[in-house]
């Protein structure tokens, strides 16, 4: 009987399981989509929820990374640091550890209505699809919907043009429709800082000099952004230009930090801009839905 | 839902369409509990924005015969705070048909099912935990002969009100030697097999994934008079998380074994466990989500039921653990000097698990680890627990319950905090519970609880230091009960922190139905059951819990 029994056992796996042998990786020589070129294709930005003292969001991070290498510029990547737990600054006894402010007020407010950190960190959001139901992802269900969101086709093209000295300038943002889009839209402008060094917990380790990459810094018109329009037809067209001073940006989130935020310590400043860019986005407001996005480096060479 | 909704209808339909001729029974239990929540800065708890949540639920089943259905109605209206508030709004999840006929039964819809000890599958529901991965699908029940039973599955585990992407198929076979063959020998066997396969697709352009997973187990069990020996062996193929980084995706495969032996006599019993797990936790999907999880390995360390002896619970880490537990327990008879007039129960129970050596299996293009079978010295410990339970009868009226426990606690591996943040927590604990018959109906017991503790690393993060408690219940049967409970945190490291937590409940039962009334502050920590673990938030609110049965 015993043998009978492994006998089934080994016939049913061989007939259904996938051992897989190595390599392991897939060297097709996929190369991302040529964005450079006048015609829009569709782009995907991965909202990674994070927090300097969560030490799982690196490997989040990481998975954005791994991600974006693979695509290319048709994904774009924006840490949000949120919540007390994982993203509070260190108390100053505790220096130099964890001592910077990553929260912004936007990045809270997201938070709030969106329920992120209720479900735990890290979490990202691709393209704040499927929300109410399916849209908190682990960092390992992220790939997924970024394939099929970019199986898509573009419904928007839009067109960042910042002219910056030294603090301050102006960016002008400019979307068409591609084709008929019934629906009403709105567009968020923001403005993200790469390769902050600082502090971060990566599993069991504390990194001193840890990269912090695409980090939230500023949202130019409102969490909610502005309306840019409803139905659409193909090629009409909104452009808005924004004036921006970062030192003023900067003392935002430093008082914000100070007054308002949950051991908050106000140590949110010391912008790069030479490593901002400006993500802008455009979502559906019934379903939150992000139909395309962009970025641009804030100071172009 | 409309879908949960129309099923369900035509489940329970059957008995209102013969309810008329009184066929067949119909049963059902209803439970709420319902939770205000209060800011309270101290033990950062923080407020509801809905200021009072709720959980409830109703089952209902249906017999008749051969034929049964079922189904539950869940509200989270919005979901308890120590609930995942995935949890959210209100359905009919679980909902069931079966009938058997000629050793056959038929199952269409939800259910929960185990095949061996649960090391390949294992789906449950447990409302403490707010764990419910209930399987949706078909399962077939079917013994051919005296024996032999066989059951198989096809279905997806629930996850919250969804299911998950991937299809599970699993199939057991157990076959009972003796039933069989009709033995009448003393000692008695069983074998066991069983399957689980997971479908789902591989959508990652990067990495190669196995689409069809599969996990397998063998199983014997053998008894002879008080003698109980279990073994099982599992098996898992690679099972990578589907990662676009390659050292996140692990091509090992994992195994599991398990081994226990008990012998028991009138008065005396001695078991010894053991298990090592590398690799082994299986899931409904590739992505590493708690909800997704399907094998349960259970914990190897005594299950206390006294909250500080709980304070710093074990919770089996299925990626990579070896350990063993050993309990003896022996009744001194009554009549003898240490025995006294009503005789007294002694519990001796060690449990011990560590890492395995150098971590668990692991293998991708670049990096491959397998570590030793068998490994204890110098390995990291996880946790151990040596304790001693007397119970005495000490007269008709006093009975006392004595426990002293000396536990060890690596808080950052059991709790997923970073390595070296609080290091490994050794605490003594002592309890003494006492109940004492007032008069006839009505009794008071009280729980002196007191907990010592020391981190190994003095320059680790603190913990919370030492505890002590007091709880004083009193009960008047068959109706009322009133309770009292403080904990107090007076060893705490930070003064502000030195609280009191205390909680005052008040309950009333009559006949099928029961109420319970509480206000009081909890404190933010780790729930277990049977090494399943979730973190509670602190609170403070009132509570109230009613819950009946027809």
């Amino acid at each position: 009987m015993k043998k009978i029994i492994i006998i089934l056992i080994s016939a049913a796996c061989f007939s259904s399981c996938d051992v897989i042998e190595g390599p392991y990786m897939i060297d097709n020589g996929t190369n991302p989509i040529d964005t450079t070129s006048n015609n829009f294709v569709k782009k995907v930005l991965i909202e990674d929820y994070t927090g300097h003292t969560c030490p799982n969001c690196p490997d989040a991070a990481r998975q954005l990374e791994a991600i974006q290498e693979f695509y290319g510029d048709q994904v774009i990547g924006m840490a949000v640091h949120i919540g007390k737990a994982f993203a509070r600054p260190y108390p100053e006894s505790m220096a130099p550890k964890f001592q910077y402010e990553f929260r912004t007020k936007w990045g809270e407010e997201w938070d709030g209505f969106f329920d992120i950190t209720t479900v735990g960190l890290p979490r990202g959001m691709i393209n704040r699809t499927e929300f109410p139901d399916d849209y908190r992802l682990g960092k390992d269900n992220w790939s997924e919907r970024v394939i099929s969101e970019l199986e898509k086709d573009p419904e928007f093209g839009i067109i960042i043009t910042p002219e910056i000295n030294g603090n301050s300038g102006t960016i002008n943002i400019s979307v068409e429709a591609l084709s008929n889009i019934s629906g009403t839209y709105n567009i968020v402008v923001c403005l993200t800082e790469s390769g902050i060094i600082d502090w971060q917990k990566d599993g069991s380790i504390e990194i001193e000099d840890y990269e912090h990459n695409h980090v939230l810094r500023t949202i130019l018109n409102d969490g909610n952004g502005e309306e840019i329009g409803s139905s659409f037809t193909e090629g009409d067209k909104w452009e808005k230009t924004y004036s921006i001073n970062i030192s003023d940006l900067e003392l935002f989130n430093i008082d914000y930090s100070n007054n308002t935020l949950l051991g908050g310590n106000g140590n949110a400043g010391g912008w790069n801009t030479t490593n901002m860019q400006i993500v802008a986005f455009v979502y559906d407001i019934t379903n939150y839905e992000i139909s395309q996005v962009e970025e641009v480096h804030l100071i172009t060479e | 839902m409309k879908r949960n909704l129309l099923l369900s209808f035509i489940f329970i339909s059957p008995y209102f369409v013969f309810s008329q001729d009184n066929l067949g029974e119909i049963h059902g239990n209803f439970e709420t509990n319902l939770q205000s929540y209060n800011e309270d800065l101290s033990i950062e708890a923080e407020e509801a924005d809905e200021i009072i949540l709720n959980n409830a639920y109703l089952n209902i089943l249906y017999n008749k015969g051969n034929f049964s259905a079922g189904l539950r109605y869940e509200s989270y209206l919005n979901a308890l705070k120590d609930y995942d508030p995935q949890y959210k709004g209100n359905g009919i999840p679980y909902r069931f048909a079966s009938y058997s006929t000629d050793g056959l039964e038929v199952t269409v819809g939800s259910f929960y099912e185990q095949f061996g000890s649960g090391l390949i599958f294992r789906t449950y529901e447990d409302k403490g935990l707010g764990v419910d991965n209930a399987m949706d699908g078909i399962r077939l029940k079917y013994s051919p002969i005296s024996g032999l039973y066989l059951k198989s599955f096809i279905g997806k585990s629930r996850t919250y009100f969804d299911y998950s992407e991937g299809i599970l198929r699993g199939a057991d076979a157990e076959f009972n030697i003796n039933e069989a063959l009709n033995l009448d020998i003393k000692t008695n066997y069983i074998l066991g097999g069983s399957f689980v396969s997971r479908f789902q697709e591989d959508k990652n352009p990067v990495f190669n994934l196995p689409q069809n997973v599969s996990a397998m187990s063998g199983r014997i069990n053998i008894i002879r008079g008080g003698l109980y020996y279990y073994g099982e062996y599992a098996y898992k193929i690679n099972d990578p998380v589907g990662a676009f980084t390659m050292d996140k995706n692990n091509y090992a495969t994992g195994s599991a074994i398990v081994n226990n032996i008990t012998y028991s006599q009138r008065g005396f019993g001695i078991s010894f466990e053991s298990h090592r797990v590398d690799h082994m936790e299986f899931r409904s999907e590739r992505a590493k989500e708690k909800e997704f999880i399907i094998n349960y390995i259970p914990s190897l360390s005594k299950l206390h039921a006294y909250t500080l002896m709980a304070l710093y619970p074990c919770a089996t880490q299925p990626e990579g653990e070896i350990g063993f537990q050993t309990d003896l327990f022996y009744k001194i008879e009554k009549g003898t000097l240490l025995g006294g007039k009503y005789g007294t129960k002694i519990d001796m129970n060690f449990s011990r698990t560590n890492s395995l050596n150098g971590g668990n299996s692991f293998l991708n293009d670049s990096n491959e680890h397998t570590p030793m079978l068998i490994s204890f010295k110098g390995e990291e410990l996880y946790f151990s627990d040596f304790n001693i339970e007397i119970y005495k009868k000490l007269s008709n009226k006093t009975r006392v319950n004595l426990l002293i426990s000396k536990q060890k606690y690596n808080k950052d591996i059991l709790e997923g905090k970073t390595k070296g943040e609080y290091g490994i927590i050794n605490s003594i604990i002592g309890v003494i519970d006492i109940s004492y018959k007032i008069k006839q109906g009505h009794t008071l017991r009280v729980e002196l609880q007191g907990l010592l503790s020391e981190q190994e690393d003095k320059n680790a993060k603190y913990a919370d230091g030492d505890w002590s408690m007091i709880l004083a219940e009193y009960t008047i049967s068959p109706n009322w009960f009133f309770t009292f409970q403080d904990m107090y945190n007076w060893g705490n490291p930070y003064v502000e922190k030195q609280l009191h937590y205390s909680n005052v409940s008040v309950g009333y039962l009559k006949g099928a139905n029961r109420f319970e009334i509480g206000y009081g502050k909890k404190r933010a920590g780790i729930f277990c059951v049977g090494g399943v673990c979730k973190e509670v938030p602190s609170s403070n609110g009132l509570n109230l819990n009613i819950s009946s049965s027809f």
